[in-house]
């Protein structure tokens, strides 16, 4: 017992002992650069697709919002789960987190967005309220009044013999503004995200 | 200010005592606070100590959405903490309810309106070194002038 005690005083003797005692820090907590954050900008320009906004499972965490003469996304922290849907849905690469763009990159894969239109034609009355609503009909046919009626072939959907009839359903870009005016909510718009992978070629690499 | 009174704000700077209270959360954000005790992290090598008990605390971390269960007792647990005090959130919860608040559902985020909230840590969850981040400013901004402020 004797020498066991000594051997143990003679162990916490050691100057190299007692320095690590008295001076032991863990190592400075850093957060990696690849670990998802926030997300941030990346200094691309927002052309307003608003994929972002659709992606984003957390309500309230992302809009874009006017910023001079463009858009920009804002990030709400406190909403913001820290996902990275909205950088990976972006088809402009305006926002970055982490390392997600790299993998996209390398993966080769995306989120496509497309759009479906229904209409319950037991609900619909043929008013042609969200023929004139649709931005993207406005752009096509700027002659449409009240009504709903178009000769334009190329418009999303226009009114024909008192019904509604939808002809480019590819043209939809899901903003839900024909939702917002139905007065009857005959109409419902439909957004599907798909993954696509299309992996990158090894000599292309 | 005296020289005991600078040995008190030393003092409560330097040993922390946390008391943490999950007011209806999905257990993500009390599985973060838990590992701030785990070595990587490591909490005590700042001198905070997690007690769970709100008599002996000096910072409250609060952990949730606001459940309706919760509605006196929160208040209750903030009561019974001492003076100089301090509550912190945690997650993305008790700011906006994130997730959970939405229609049909019965929290009442945010849990600032309950309780005075010194400091807020968003994230779904925060990560350890956030957490972390926020006791020790809490801990500048509260427990270090109190003296000072509080004569």
């Amino acid at each position: 017992m004797g020498s066991s005690l000594i051997w143990y005083l003679r162990e916490f003797a050691r100057a190299e002992w007692i320095k690590k005692f008295l001076f032991a820090k863990t190592a400075p907590l850093v957060t990696p650069s690849y670990f998802r954050g926030f997300p941030e900008p990346t200094g691309k320009t927002c052309q307003h697709a608003l994929f972002c906004m659709m992606a984003c499972p957390a309500p309230g965490a992302i809009e874009v919002v006017h910023a001079g003469d463009g858009w920009i996304p804002k990030i709400h922290k406190g909403h913001c789960i820290r996902c990275g849907l909205c950088v990976e849905a972006c088809p402009n690469g305006v926002l970055k987190s982490g390392r997600i763009l790299e993998t996209l990159e390398r993966e080769g894969t995306s989120l496509l967005f497309s759009f479906r239109i229904a209409i319950d034609k037991e609900l619909c009355t043929g008013c042609g309220n969200c023929c004139t609503a649709c931005p993207v009909n406005k752009q096509v046919d700027a002659q449409m009044g009240a009504g709903g009626h178009s000769s334009n072939d190329e418009v999303i959907m226009r009114v024909q013999e008192g019904d509604i009839v939808v002809i480019h359903e590819d043209k939809c870009t899901g903003c839900k503004t024909c939702e917002m005016s139905c007065p009857n909510g005959a109409i419902r718009i439909a957004r599907i995200l798909e993954g696509y992978q299309q992996p990158v070629q090894e000599e292309l690499q | 200010m005296n020289i005991l009174q600078r040995i008190k704000n030393k003092v409560r700077s330097r040993s922390i005592h946390v008391a943490y209270v999950d007011v209806g959360s999905c257990n993500g954000c009390d599985i973060e606070v838990l590992a701030c005790l785990a070595p990587r992290y490591d909490i005590e090598q700042y001198g905070i100590f997690v007690h769970n008990n709100p008599r002996e605390a000096d910072v409250l971390l609060v952990i949730g959405a606001y459940t309706p269960g919760w509605e006196e007792k929160l208040a209750m647990v903030w009561d019974k903490i001492p003076s100089p005090k301090a509550a912190i959130t945690i997650g993305n919860c008790p700011i906006s309810g994130c997730l959970f608040d939405r229609k049909g559902s019965f929290v009442d985020p945010p849990v600032k309106k309950h309780i005075p909230i010194a400091a807020e840590v968003p994230g779904c969850p925060p990560r350890p070194t956030e957490i972390l981040q926020a006791i020790m400013s809490v801990r500048d901004s509260v427990f270090f002038d109190w003296e000072e402020e509080h004569p």
